[in-house]
């Protein structure tokens, strides 16, 4: 949850450039609702309830909060991340137009 | 009046120990080895706020003396594996190297240690940045030892440390490895999830597909975003 605030710059910062995707590993949907209201995101927020036996949490084998997937514009995995504070030098890393 | 006198000695011996100090986890238990690291890092920590005082001991050495005389007093037991592993971390953490290495050798493959020290010395090799050391080192024991957890604890961590050099093939090689050493453990159970995500997570490869409806009604699909990269962030609101 620490990385609400963070995640809302990164927002403002990337607009259009990258995309953010929260994936909740909550049991409670009314409690998701409730504190993405409270809290502001705006990013998509995704959830079905089933912790991390949902499909997505599954698929990604994730295991605990919070662990970041950064994806590539092709959509290939680029790097796991264990710490919101790391999002931002993976994607200025993506967006550097080649060398 | 005799058992009335009896009675009243035992009951002020009985309140005496219990007045004077907090009750204490039995010595050699593996409490009291866990309330001897806790003691030990308080020290620790006090003696490196205070500057290292010149002159007085290193903490880090006391405490791995006396975790060390529990692990030889008391071979075989839980709590004596327990001070193993915990003297090591202490003297890897504080980088003593001469003394973590010497105490490392020590170790018959077989004792109960290496269950746990597989993941003390990978820790320490990745803040060496010297993983070639871990895999050399835990391939021997995972060779020598005749205990199959132990040998399915070093081969997962042997694939941990593959798999972060970036060799796929080996990592996987060594949890399959680990899996068939100790199949139906916790062991095997990590090396399971470490090959699915070698072989779905790693850098490189498609992200698995995702496609939802978001709380507030967006359709979410990864190809929707093609052309900008994407942050997943899995989280929960507790």
């Amino acid at each position: 949850m620490e990385e609400v605030p963070l995640l809302r710059q990164l927002e403002t910062k990337y607009s259009h450039r990258a995309a953010i995707v929260g994936i909740s590993i909550d049991v409670s949907l009314e409690r998701v609702d409730r504190v993405v209201k409270e809290k502001k995101m705006t990013w998509a927020i995704l959830a079905d309830g089933r912790g991390f036996d949902g499909a997505i949490p599954s698929a990604y084998h994730v295991q605990g909060t919070p662990e970041i997937y950064v994806l590539d514009a092709e959509g290939r995995i680029a790097k796991r991340l264990d710490s919101a504070k790391d999002i931002d030098a993976t994607l200025a890393a993506l967006l550097a137009p080649p060398r | 009046m005799r058992a009335v006198c009896i009675l009243a000695t035992a009951i002020a011996l009985s309140a005496l120990p219990a007045r004077a100090q907090p009750a204490q986890p039995p010595q050699d238990s593996p409490d009291a080895v866990r309330q001897m690291v806790a003691d030990a890092r308080r020290d620790i920590e006090k003696y490196q706020a205070s500057g290292a005082t010149a002159g007085t001991e290193d903490p880090v050495l006391k405490w791995d003396r006396s975790l060390w005389e529990v692990h030889l007093r008391t071979p075989g037991t839980e709590a004596g594996a327990l001070a193993a592993v915990e003297a090591i971390r202490l003297l890897t953490q504080a980088n003593v190297r001469d003394r973590s290495e010497a105490r490392i050798d020590s170790l018959g493959t077989d004792d109960a240690a290496w269950e746990r020290l597989p993941s003390v010395i990978y820790t320490d090799g990745i803040a060496r940045n010297d993983l070639s050391a871990v895999i050399s080192r835990l391939s021997r024991v995972a060779g020598s030892t005749t205990s199959p957890t132990i040998k399915a604890a070093a081969l997962v961590t042997i694939g941990r440390a593959y798999r972060r050099t970036g060799d796929r093939g080996a990592a996987t090689r060594a949890l399959e490895d680990a899996k068939a050493a100790a199949p139906n453990t916790r062991y095997a159970d990590e090396a399971s999830g470490l090959i699915y995500e070698i072989a779905h997570l790693s850098p490189g490869l498609p992200a698995p597909p995702i496609s939802a409806k978001a709380r507030d009604g967006r359709k979410i699909s990864l190809s929707t975003f093609h052309g900008t990269p994407v942050v997943l962030v899995f989280w929960g609101t507790t």
